[in-house]
């Protein structure tokens, strides 16, 4: 409770920052009292430039983050994310056909999520043999990361070679130039899924326990695996379809979550708002570190979350032992 | 209470259980014994509904359990399998109340009869004092305290525990099986365990079920069944049955093998006790004591200096609490 409440007021003052800072600068005071609807001469710019961006930022750090940890319960194991199972390499490949064919661009981010989707059949036929046993459940997925990233590959290197950058710059994630449609389309999912994500942040709680011992509690664990499974890679394939694959949010921030609260199983609302915190800070700093070159966020996301969970590692395993 | 009809089990290619019927009788404590793979642990799973057979049914108090809600089994059932594995770094306190899960919905997650019943189950497996430390961090006993402590939770008529003693010295099994014991006598439940040990059986059981090859041997209580030559029928071993000098209940002593098991067990039956080595000696203790004391090279004759101190407490200890007198 104490640890979502901090995590809170972090993300909102870090969405006021981001708000603030940049070109030109707008004192923090007067991002709030534009944010009031007083009207200021700043509204353009923290309305209609930068608030669509770090909301953006925000709903999809949130969604990364609940997808991560819907996804590394089920798998029991911490290194599971949307990137490791194949839904971003299958939403990647996807785009990447999109991008390199002249299709429209507003057909991209749906052909991603067809994509994405496709990912999770196939992760599902393969891996639900054996009621989606956590290690064949990752095993699948590894396999399907695999077979999605060399078909991207043929693309890309099949492709002219302008539109192969473009979905480069795609598959390293960006929110450049995106803004209130990616983040309408992220929130109404989650929106939509609110119900099931209600009960999936109580069901997270059994998954620890073996099979034999669930059903001896009258739980059914293979029903609520697919359950719990299938919610995060749609929230993964939806998210990744509108930003591209950000990397490391999904893995980082529900063990960062985790960690913090002092618990055995990543908690799902400080894994959301821990994913918006870190992708609002990320998306910050690709914008101004080397301004006015801007850094796609799925750089700084791998750059900031990378040593921090080394670090928390290094720090966990002087603990225990 | 809960009986199994033309029940047909196993995994994969291999049945295990073909045709059984088996009726366990309620308010006891039934103990399952058995050689490895005769079925036993697959007889239980099976009867805990986590074993789904392909065909026959189990009855829970005469309705199939199959037809039943998986969560009303939960609250009628507690199962204890064959080595849970323990979530990393889960409190005590906090596995103890995974037992509450068939009483919780994700609307409605934890009341104050939930916390009551933790509570409860906690003090009964003796596991107060350990309730905020970490599961993984326990001893093999504790830890088996706790897991029976997490089906207590769960306030059920019937308690299903699959191998409960294993991997515990001798003193921890004593107290895991007399915990069950006052389950069954102070708090009614009904009992079932798998058990390897054919004299704890013997001693903690109201009623034996002896299985071999998927199939039920002989069922009733210990003292009536339970003979040598049960044990060599069941398990194929030469053995000499005895009043238990502490409790009274059949002790199973095998025979003397002289390291070969093979070929001196027919030799060394007639060396333990002449003639009653094939035959139980029978319930009726007397002179059973000289039977044991008879063995020619009496070194091991331990039993008879232990007497004194136990001897005469012997018999009315057998039906109330086994243990106590150790």
């Amino acid at each position: 409770m104490l640890v979502a409440a901090v995590l809170t007021v972090l993300l909102l003052l870090a969405v006021v920052l981001s708000l603030s800072l940049g070109t030109p600068y707008v004192a923090p005071a007067d991002v709030l009292r534009a944010l009031s609807g007083a009207g200021t001469p700043y509204d353009l710019v923290v309305f209609d430039l930068r608030l669509p961006r770090v909301v953006l930022a925000a709903v999809a750090g949130a969604a990364f983050g609940i997808a991560g940890t819907l996804i590394q319960s089920v798998a029991r194991n911490p290194l599971a994310s949307p990137d490791v199972i194949g839904i971003t390499q299958g939403a990647g490949l996807a785009a990447t056909v999109a991008l390199t064919s002249g299709m429209a661009a507003v057909l991209v981010a749906p052909t991603a999520l067809v994509g994405g989707l496709l990912a999770a059949v196939l992760l599902f036929a393969l891996g639900a043999r054996h009621g989606l046993a956590a290690q064949r459940f990752v095993l699948a997925g590894v396999a399907v990361a695999f077979g999605f990233r060399a078909l991207t590959e043929v693309v890309m290197l099949t492709a002219d070679p302008i539109d192969g950058l473009r979905a480069q710059i795609w598959l390293i994630g960006t929110l450049a130039g995106k803004g209130w449609t990616e983040a309408a389309w992220i929130a109404g999912t989650l929106l939509v899924l609110l119900p099931v994500l209600a009960w999936a942040g109580w069901a997270l709680n059994s998954t620890a326990l073996d099979d034999d011992t669930a059903r001896g509690v009258g739980l059914r664990p293979v029903a609520r695996r697919i359950g719990l499974a299938g919610t995060g890679v749609l929230v993964a394939a939806m998210v990744t379809a509108q930003v591209g694959a950000v990397d490391f949010v999904a893995l980082v921030a529900p063990q960062v979550a985790r960690r913090l609260v002092r618990a055995e199983r990543p908690p799902l609302v400080c894994a959301a708002l821990l994913g918006a915190l870190l992708l609002v800070l990320a998306d910050l700093a690709g914008r101004r570190l080397l301004a006015p070159t801007q850094l796609p966020a799925g750089v700084l996301t791998a750059a900031i979350g990378g040593p921090y969970l080394i670090f928390l590692l290094l720090r966990g395993r002087r603990r225990s032992s | 209470m809960l009986s199994t009809r033309d029940l047909v089990a196993g995994y994969d290619e291999r049945t295990v259980l073909d045709g059984l019927d088996l009726d366990l009788p309620a308010d006891a404590f039934t103990v399952i014994v058995g050689p490895n793979a005769c079925g036993k642990s697959t007889l239980l799973r099976t009867m805990a509904r986590l074993l789904t057979p392909r065909r026959g049914t189990v009855l829970l108090d005469g309705t199939a359990i199959r037809e039943l809600p998986t969560r009303e089994v939960a609250r009628r059932l507690g199962v204890l399998p064959q080595s849970p594995l323990v979530p990393e770094g889960v409190t005590v306190a906090d596995l103890v109340g995974r037992g509450r899960q068939p009483y919780q919905r994700w609307w409605r997650q934890w009341s104050s009869e939930d916390g009551a019943a933790v509570d409860q189950a906690m003090a009964l497996a003796d596991v107060t004092d350990l309730a905020d430390r970490p599961v993984d961090s326990l001893s093999g006993g504790q830890r088996q305290r706790v897991w029976i402590a997490m089906t207590l939770a769960q306030d059920t008529d019937a308690l299903l525990l699959d191998e409960p003693t294993t991997f515990l010295d001798l003193a921890h099994q004593v107290e895991v099986l007399d915990l069950l014991h006052r389950l069954r006598v102070e708090r009614g439940r009904t009992v079932v365990a798998v058990l390897h040990d054919l004299n704890q059986a013997a001693r903690y059981a109201d009623h034996l079920v002896a299985m071999r090859a998927g199939a039920v041997v002989a069922a009733g209580p210990p003292r009536e069944i339970l003979t040598a030559d049960l044990v060599r029928d069941v398990f194929g071993l030469a053995c000499v049955v005895v009043p238990c000098p502490v409790t009274g209940a059949p002790l199973v002593v095998p025979a003397y093998t002289g390291g070969n098991s093979a070929g001196a067990a027919s030799l060394s039956v007639g060396g333990l006790g002449g003639s009653a080595g094939s035959e139980s000696v029978g319930g009726a203790g007397g002179s059973v004591g000289s039977a044991v004391t008879g063995d020619p090279d009496s070194s091991t004759a331990s039993v008879p200096g232990a007497r004194p101190t136990t001897g005469d407490a012997a018999t009315p200890l057998a039906g109330s609490h086994p243990s106590k007198g150790l």
